[in-house]
């Protein structure tokens, strides 16, 4: 459960600092893909939590 | 337009042949199931929330407001990532309930049809707009593609394979809570459709228009960047209300309730759905820039109307044309076929049902079906009717907000199901009626006219003139929503139902169940009473399913195990026609008992619940749960049987050994009222009951064909402040202690007699000393050789008869005789002769025939007096249990360690009841006054003092009667040490008696 809380953490975080995401778009010295790194590393996250998550119910 | 309109058609038609005949090779097998059940399948076919909207609106939004077109698909999963704490508990409440709706849901936690209605009165309002949205894309793809002067009608043509799609999938089978692989299969290949296609343009942008990523890169960087500096950034708090739009649709919108909660295979799948979903719309996402920037580079003004479709104008080539068709009625074709499915079942669960209730005299699954057939094309033709008259004069991004808008208001009800048990109906509904006014003024009405709810807000809000109309009205609606939800939930009454139903919803709440007893008495009853409102049939089967869900027998009469069938009822009814319907009928025709009996909270279920929700349990809750479970363990692992009863007489619990020890599993009888446990149970607990004193002691009952004792002591828990008293008996199976009692009485009876045995030697040794003295005295007063014959004779018998009484003081005193006697080596044939001897001297069975075959030259090493006295008491036995005329042989032989003797007659042979008890004192098969019952005994004893065993078979090997009594011991060593004994045979005769 405390996984879970970590999880809720992060998304909430995120939702509040996700505005952050939009600047990116047109700006030179900003990678065009990187609103999408940042949101591959939250997935990634949710797959070692997941795997987590089954050790600790296992 | 690049296209002709057959060839365009004919893409379609044989892409919607693609997904009849994937659906048919999956119903028919041809696919593996193991491929077909694969959570990455069910994580695909959520892949339906990615509609029309994905393809082309997101094009537009991005060529609009950039990155702000990812609030779509970064609200959604949102929601997914935190699968666990959103996901997981509806699917729970939906899968346990069978609530295959949001209606559903609603009506089942405030306990009204009417929010039910409502409900799905909102969602119709709110979805077909996203239908009509669907469509148009159609419509205007056609359009672009062909030129063709009437879109609509292109559209009207397609819904109608659309529509024979969602009947095939989804209304083929009544019951609705049956899953569909099929859908889930063919929903996944299309969402496998949209993703191919936006990636190969994705690519086509990349490395078609643009020479790689750093030709992208420098194209940004250079020509590019001031074409991105004419879009429009949203500011936070617009990118916000998107996000909370997004994450709201991934469990309010009825195509994603539909997916992610009613169609899910596991729990599992919807685990691993939390990461994967994700994971599949960011690729969905990912090639959307690429095609704006791509189309900018080639010279398209992205800021013209129309910037929905700027995939069609990266190339001229008819098959990329047709891939971006596809992929439109990919997206198009999955939302259509989904929405229609919920939507049918919404409004057939709580609008037609609820309008018109089943009666019995119709064919409830058929009319349910047709119902559901002609509900879906209507939902379906109705979108396409929103098109034709309001769509066609809006843009995507108008329809679509509408919709997300309209159910975002019951996401504060839907939050409140989860996580706020006080909230009640009269604030769910006054807040969502609230807020379902001002979204219907501020964005329905503007879809139908001209009128803008900006002109109506008041100078307070002036503040928000400049903002987008579905910005103002979420902001005003949802908080207005939420406030008047608060207020009235906290300022009225919530009824008894919805709390219960509250706690039965809340993921924090501690669920307790009430139990009363039902006017039912078993299932047959069940359908007795069900048929009144379903007709028979329909009752014999939706009880016959719910006992078999629940592996029930039809003959289960256990209070627990009726309401949990009735409660299986109530959900299978509520996945077929809604909660509300299903709550009347159970209600009405499977009530309560209502004669003074109370109602106690269902402990057993609720450990049972407790058990399931363990993982989720964290710090003091968990730590509690932890101590409940090794409480429960120890008593179910205590070394006695232990049961508990509630006040009612209800069976709680039923440990280990108790199971063990009855043969009968817990899980059979708990739930059972006292007195209908089975025999001897329910007479046994009466009886401790019934009982003045706490305890029962050494009750004989038959368990298992064997006369067992059982001691029983009971406790009464006394109700305490928020606990129900209960009897917690304890039983004690005694009948070893019984066994051992029995024992040690009899001992006490042997010692007697023992003692006595000893006095009586004592007294008959003198005269018989006389006799001996004066028989011997007969030598000198006689010269008659009949008289000396029989002096010598009586000196013998005296001789034996002293014998005879040492051996019975010898056996009083526990074979203590022995350790006083030197062992000779003895020939056997002369040791049965004399036993033949004395044998012959009593005149009965004098036409016995005896033959002794023992070999002269074997030996055996012991005490004469004491084998002779073996020799006549076994040969005595012999005679008497032979038949006039029959014959006793005696014969011996050598085996390698032993030497062995046997007797075999043909008598009667000895009853196998009596057979391991011969050797016990006072046993014997004799009349009464003709044995002692000590023969025997004192023969076992005489032969273990000599390393011997003896074995008794009957009827003899070889013989249809007659008994052969085997006698070995020790073969003399006479060079070498007596070897170790092997006491196996012993060993196996002592475990014999």
């Amino acid at each position: 459960m405390y996984i879970y809380r970590i999880m809720l953490f992060l998304v909430f975080g995120g939702y509040l600092l996700s505005p952050v995401l939009m600047s990116g778009w047109g700006v030179p010295d900003i990678a065009w893909y990187r609103p999408f790194l940042i949101w591959g590393g939250l997935i990634a996250l949710g797959v070692w939590l997941e795997q987590k998550r089954k050790l600790d119910e296992r | 337009m690049n296209a002709s309109l057959a060839g365009i058609l004919a893409l379609g038609a044989s892409y919607l042949s693609l997904l009849f005949l994937s659906a048919m090779a999956v119903e028919k097998g041809w696919v593996s199931e193991r491929f077909v059940h694969h959570p990455t399948v069910y994580s695909l076919s959520l892949g339906v929330y990615a509609s029309a909207w994905a393809i082309y609106g997101s094009v537009e939004l991005a060529s609009q407001v950039g990155y702000g077109y990812l609030a779509y698909y970064l609200g959604v999963s949102g929601a997914f990532l935190l699968v666990s704490v959103m996901l997981v508990p509806i699917q729970r409440l939906a899968r346990t309930y069978q609530l295959t709706s949001l209606a559903d849901l609603f009506a089942f936690r405030f306990r009204s049809r009417w929010v039910g209605t409502l409900i799905t009165l909102i969602t119709l309002m709110a979805v077909i707009p996203l239908l009509g949205l669907q469509l148009k894309t159609l419509g205007d793809a056609l359009q672009r593609l062909t030129g063709s002067e009437s879109p609509t009608l292109l559209a009207l043509l397609f819904c109608v394979p659309i529509t024979l799609l969602a009947i095939m999938f989804g209304a083929r089978h009544s019951h609705l809570p049956v899953r569909h692989d099929t859908l889930l299969a063919v929903i996944a290949l299309e969402s496998l459709v949209k993703l191919a296609a936006l990636m190969l343009l994705g690519v086509i942008a990349l490395y078609g228009v643009f020479d790689g990523p750093s030709d992208l890169q420098n194209w940004l960087e250079g020509p590019g960047l001031v074409l991105q500096n004419d879009i429009t950034r949203l500011d936070t708090g617009q990118w916000r209300v998107l996000l909370l739009l997004f994450f709201a649709a991934a469990f309010l919108m009825p195509h994603m309730f539909h997916m992610t909660f009613t169609e899910t295979p596991s729990r599992k799948a919807l685990l691993q759905a939390g990461w994967s979903f994700p994971l599949y719309l960011l690729l969905m996402a990912l090639p959307i820039p690429l095609i704006v920037w791509a189309a900018q580079r080639l010279g398209v003004d992205t800021s013209l109307p129309g910037g929905a479709y700027l995939a069609f104008e990266l190339s001229t080539n008819f098959w990329i044309d047709g891939l971006v068709f596809i992929a439109g009625l990919a997206a198009a074709s999955g939302t259509l076929i989904i929405v229609a499915l919920a939507l049918a079942g919404m409004t057939l669960n709580h609008l037609v049902l609820v309008a018109r209730p089943p009666d019995n005299r119709e064919n409830l699954y058929r009319r349910l079906l047709w119902l559901r057939r002609i509900l879906i094309t209507s939902v379906i033709f109705g979108a396409w009717l929103f098109y034709y008259s309001v769509g066609q004069r809006h843009d995507l991004a108008d329809m679509g907000l509408t919709a997300f808008v309209g159910m975002v208001q019951c996401l504060p009800g839907l939050l409140a199901i989860l996580y706020w048990p006080g909230a009640n109906r009269k604030g769910m509904l006054c807040g969502l009626v609230t807020g379902c006014t001002i979204w219907l003024s501020g964005m329905w009405l503007s879809l139908l006219s001209e009128m803008s709810l900006m002109e109506l807000l008041p100078s307070s809000l002036a503040w928000l003139q400049d903002e987008p109309a579905w910005y103002v009205v979420t902001l005003i609606a949802l908080n207005a929503n939420i406030l008047i939800f608060i207020l009235v939930s906290l300022v009225t009454r919530t009824s008894s139902g919805e709390r219960a139903a509250a706690e039965a919803c809340s993921v924090e709440a501690v669920i307790r169940p009430q139990r009363l007893p039902l006017t039912a008495r078993n299932a047959e009853e069940f359908k007795h009473l069900l048929a009144d409102a379903l007709g028979p049939d329909v009752a014999r089967r939706e009880v016959e399913n719910a006992a078999s869900a629940l592996k029930l027998s039809p003959q289960d009469n256990r209070p627990y195990a009726l309401r949990r069938l009735r409660d299986r009822i109530q959900a299978n009814l509520s996945g077929l026609m809604g909660p509300s319907v299903a709550q009347d009928i159970v209600d009405r025709f499977l009530p309560y008992r209502t004669d003074g009996a109370r109602s106690t909270d269902d402990i057993h279920f609720v450990e049972r619940r407790l058990e399931a929700y363990r993982t989720r349990f964290t710090g003091l809750a968990r730590e509690l749960d932890g101590l409940r479970r090794h409480h429960r363990r120890t008593l179910e692992r205590l070394p006695i049987g232990l049961c508990v009863f509630d006040e009612e007489g209800e069976l709680l619990m039923w440990n280990d050994v108790l199971a063990q020890l009855s043969g009968i599993d817990g899980n059979h009888v708990i739930g059972a009222h006292r007195d209908g446990l089975p025999s001897p149970w329910g007479d046994l607990f009466k009886r401790i009951y019934d009982e003045p004193q706490d305890y029962l002691y050494k009750q004989a009952v038959t368990l298992s064909s064997q006369v067992r004792h059982l001691t029983l002591h009971r406790a009464l828990l006394p109700p305490e402040e928020g606990d129900h008293g209960a009897m917690v008996i304890l039983i004690e199976d005694h009948s070893e202690l019984k066994w051992l009692e029995d024992e040690l009485v009899h001992s006490e009876r042997l010692a007697s007699i023992g003692r006595l045995a000893a006095g009586v030697a004592h007294e008959i040794g003198n005269p018989i000393t006389g006799i001996s003295s004066l028989a011997q005295n007969l030598h000198y007063d006689s010269d008659d050789p009949s008289v000396l014959q029989t002096a010598e004779q009586i000196q013998q018998l005296t001789q034996r008869v002293s014998a005879i009484v040492g051996s019975l003081v010898g056996f009083a005193h526990g074979g203590r005789h022995i350790q006083n006697t030197r062992l000779t080596m003895l020939k056997l044939r002369p040791l049965v002769d004399e036993a033949l001897h004395l044998i012959h001297l009593a005149r009965s069975g004098e036409d016995i025939t005896f033959d002794n075959r023992c070999p002269l030259e074997i030996q055996v090493e012991g005490d004469t007096q004491r084998l002779v006295q073996v020799l006549v008491n076994l040969i005595g036995n012999a005679r008497d249990a032979s038949l006039p005329g029959g014959r006793v042989v005696l014969d011996a032989d050598v085996q390698e360690n032993w030497i062995r003797l046997s007797i075999t007659d043909e008598g009667h042979g000895i009853d196998e009841s009596i057979r391991d008890h011969l050797f016990e004192p006072f046993v014997t098969t004799k009349a009464p006054g003709e044995g002692t019952g000590l023969g025997l005994p004192l023969v076992y004893s005489i032969v273990r003092e000599h390393h011997g065993d003896i074995r008794i078979d009957s009827p003899a090997p070889g013989q249809a009667q007659g008994t052969r009594i085997t006698l070995r011991f020790p073969r003399p060593q006479e060079d070498k040490p007596q070897p170790p004994q092997d006491d196996s045979y012993a060993d196996e005769q002592n475990s014999d008696r």
